[in-house]
């Protein structure tokens, strides 16, 4: 039964080619934008290297300090001290690394200027992100107690800054600033929009030029904190939200104004949102247009499928008229067109897949994004599949759930 | 003949409903990417106001030294001033042209309250930007009196604060023991590029025991290169042990700036002309169909003598009658925003962006219909009648 209704379809879409084609190419673009956009927020947001923990890590990268009333606000990240206090002490937590943001700089060879992005991080940072060492090792705490002018680079800028043609150049010096490093490591480098771990060149905390010693809250340091198992994420937040609690009044009023201090651990992608949507309100705000595009992105497509369907179908009254009046019930008319329009879906839904492997391809080895590593994983693909058949069942059940309802009569005189 | 047309689309509404929906929807994507569009556009339009080819940005980072930071700040500055590489260079807070960062302040005069970006600089920096001056001058040491401290405001500024007045030589109180007095007005200062919009700006002039602001801009000498940025980042290394520095070109970081913008503006370009391509796709299949159907309902009518410019214009107007129909429920959202001042844009904006998206979408609309009313027109009425 099931492979005559594909015969069928496959009949009905060889019929009118240009048709055809108006619904493949609605579905299949469509789904190429989503798989492609969905493969985006995975390599955003979703757990890849060297993030590899990310799913069990919660993220302190933000504090603010408002007045009561929310008027006037001040935030970014935090200082070396102020996390050494609260979050390397959490008891709950399995790891807590504490790293700077990136910052920039420059470094001249042979008359080359190589920009770079620098990362102050301590020892754990090497426990709780993934990096895969070419070379070498990470620093230890020894090198951390001596004040090591020791650094770890990534692949590319050996090759840029070395040309050695990949020799080993773990022990060489390289030159920023005017100090000296030894290189200790070379690591497989970090995408730059994973901004925790992306820089060029990685320094133990300590090493000059660090400002690890200043006092206060704000600085430019934030933290990571792992948890043995998911499950305990919860259980530390509280605990660092006790330990927040508990700052005296006295070493947060410490500007005019500014008397309520906001530190949170966040999971990586609340933490995102808490960037740029601070209260409830604007988080639904966010949510509400976010939602609206994605309603508009698909609805379009739909409706534009359903419309033509509608007009497909009433093309095809005299075929259905014929079958009703040999006996065929509502039932099974209905489930005709929803295969038919399943199978059609499938068909978009193929040349979408090879399309947004083909995309996908093209800005990984594009260069627009160093270590882009967009991929279609299974929940990405499992996504469009679903996406998929409800476009199948939207644009199929209307127009074939009226046809089936038609009168013989009517049916067949058209 | 349109009251007709009115009526025969309003007797059909069912079956046109879900037309209508699928035009009032890419009406809305229209509208949203072409406000976008024309915000961008409009201030692209203006011009920047400075030179920034040349120039270059250092960014000194004292870290933890607090010692005479300002004193060694100004022997760095006369180091840089005295290498023949260099035209000119000044000082300026971390909201150098093009960076991330911003000053936002306001100031009041007359009960006039107006706020902007605040610009901290000294002497040199209209030189070093090639900033024109309207009227006045740039301000100098000399104008440093106990009392006022020197400022140069820009055309939008003197506008919102002093209204109808001139500005020069105005002295705004800040608090009780100092004031700003107004020595010049420059015109467009748009720091973050061109396609920032151009906001009110206030420069005041750096302090003399000032040690925060340690940007230095420096304008070189055509075909300087890296080379001597290595010999510059060096020397100033040897002179402040323990500082970080940072050397940008203004050139680069443009660019940047640039991407920020034009990157989300070509995605959302990107994905409403795939969706808009698609509609109109739809909508040409749906109105291929529909008038195929309707052979004989157009033989009788040639039959009854109606000229094939008359067919083609009775299927364009339904759908021109169809497309009116969702651009009026359409323009019901679409007037709240300029209504309302969403997102506090002119006004301006978005009634272009409204004319826009109804101008392309009724070209879009006809273009679609055109083709298969052609067709139709064209059949021959004997064939037609006689299918039947």
């Amino acid at each position: 039964m099931l492979s005559n209704y594909i015969k069928i379809a496959w009949k009905v879409l060889l019929r009118h080619p240009f048709y055809t084609f108006i619904t493949l190419f609605g579905i299949s673009l469509t789904l190429t934008v989503l798989m492609v956009l969905t493969s985006f927020l995975d390599h955003l947001f979703g757990t890849h290297y060297p993030e590899v923990n990310r799913n069990r890590s919660l993220y302190i990268a933000t504090v603010i300090q408002t007045d009561s009333a929310r008027t006037s606000m001040s935030s970014g990240p935090a200082t070396f001290a102020f996390l050494t206090k609260h979050a390397k002490s959490l008891k709950s937590a399995d790891k807590v690394a504490i790293m700077s943001n990136f910052s920039f700089s420059n470094t001249y060879v042979n008359g080359k200027r190589i920009k770079l992005n620098t990362k102050y991080t301590d020892t754990e940072f090497w426990d709780v992100m993934g990096f895969q060492f070419l070379e070498g090792k990470p620093y230890n705490d020894n090198n951390i107690r001596n004040s090591d002018h020791v650094a770890v680079i990534t692949d590319a800028l050996r090759d840029q800054y070395f040309e050695t043609g990949g020799k080993s150049v773990v022990g060489r010096n390289i030159e920023i600033e005017n100090i000296n490093y030894r290189v200790i490591g070379v690591v497989k480098g970090s995408p730059p929009t994973r901004v925790y771990s992306y820089s060029d060149v990685y320094f133990p905390y300590t090493a000059p030029k660090s400002n690890y010693e200043n006092k206060g809250m704000r600085g430019r340091y934030i933290a990571i904190v792992t948890a043995k198992d998911a499950s305990d994420m919860p259980a530390i937040q509280s605990e660092f939200d006790s330990n927040i609690s508990r700052i005296p009044y006295a070493e947060i009023h410490t500007e005019q104004n500014l008397t309520v201090l906001e530190v949170k651990a966040d999971e990586y992608f609340n933490h995102f949102v808490n960037t740029f949507a601070r209260d409830s309100t604007q988080r639904f705000l966010f949510y509400t247009v976010v939602s609206f595009v994605i309603l508009m992105f698909m609805g379009l497509p739909a409706i534009n499928l359903v419309n033509v369907n509608v007009s497909r179908i009433l093309e095809r009254a005299s075929e259905i008229g014929v079958r009703k009046a040999f006996g065929a019930p509502s039932a099974a008319l209905l489930w005709q067109f929803i295969i038919e329009n399943i199978f059609i879906t499938f068909i978009g839904g193929a040349f979408a897949l090879a399309l947004s492997y083909l995309i996908i391809y093209l800005i990984n080895s594009s260069g627009w994004i160093a270590y882009a590593d967009l991929t279609i994983n299974v929940p990405v693909f499992a996504i469009s599949l679903g996406v998929c058949l409800v476009f199948g069942l939207l644009s199929g059940v209307l127009p074939a759930f009226r046809m089936s309802r038609l009168k013989i009569v009517d049916a067949l005189k058209a | 003949m349109l009251r007709h047309l009115f009526k025969l689309i309003w007797n059909k509404k069912g079956t046109h409903s879900l037309l209508i929906i699928e035009i009032l929807a890419s009406f809305l994507v229209l509208f949203g990417v072409l406000s976008l569009i024309v915000f961008n556009v409009r201030n692209f339009l203006q011009p920047i106001g400075f030179e920034y080819e040349q120039v270059w940005n250092v960014d000194l980072a004292s870290n933890q030294d607090t010692v005479e930071v300002n004193r060694k700040l100004t022997t760095v500055m006369q180091r840089i001033r005295s290498y023949k590489e260099v035209e000119t260079a000044t000082r300026m807070s971390s909201n150098t042209p093009f960076s991330a960062n911003q000053i936002g302040n306001s100031v009041t005069y007359n009960k006039v309250t107006a706020g902007g970006d605040f610009y901290y600089t000294d002497q040199d920096f209209n030189k070093v930007l090639d900033l024109p001056l309207l009227k006045g001058r740039w301000y100098r040491d000399g104008d440093r009196v106990a009392k006022f401290i020197p400022i140069v405001i820009n055309k939008k500024m003197e506008d919102k604060l002093f209204l109808d007045e001139t500005s020069l030589n105005k002295v705004i109180k800040i608090d009780d023991k100092s004031s700003y007095k107004v020595v010049g007005v420059v015109d467009n200062f748009k720091a973050k590029g061109e396609f920032m919009s151009d906001n009110p700006a206030l420069f005041e002039m750096i302090a003399k025991d000032d040690g925060w602001n340690s940007n230095v801009l420096i304008k070189t000498k055509r075909g300087t290169d890296a080379n001597f940025e290595a010999k510059l980042v060096k020397d100033i290394a040897m002179m402040l042990p323990g500082w970080g520095i940072e050397v940008s070109y203004l050139k680069e970081s443009r660019l940047n700036r640039h991407n920020l913008t034009l990157v989300p503006v070509i995605i959302f370009l990107i994905i409403s002309g795939f969706l808009l391509t698609n509609v109109a796709l739809g909508l040409f299949g749906v109105l291929n169909l529909n008038i195929s159907r309707r052979k004989n309902e157009i033989g009788l009518r040639r039959a009854m003598g109606a000229t094939e410019g008359k067919v083609t214009i009775q299927f364009l107007g339904e759908i021109w009658v169809i497309a009116t129909f969702s651009l009026i429920i359409g323009l019901l959202f679409a007037v709240q925003f300029p209504l309302m001042n969403v997102f506090d844009l002119d006004s301006e904006i978005y009634i272009t962006s409204i004319f826009a998206s109804i101008a392309v979408i009724y070209i879009i609309v006809t273009l679609c219909a055109w083709l298969p009313s052609k067709q139709a027109s064209r059949i021959h009425p004997a064939l037609a009648l006689h299918e039947e």
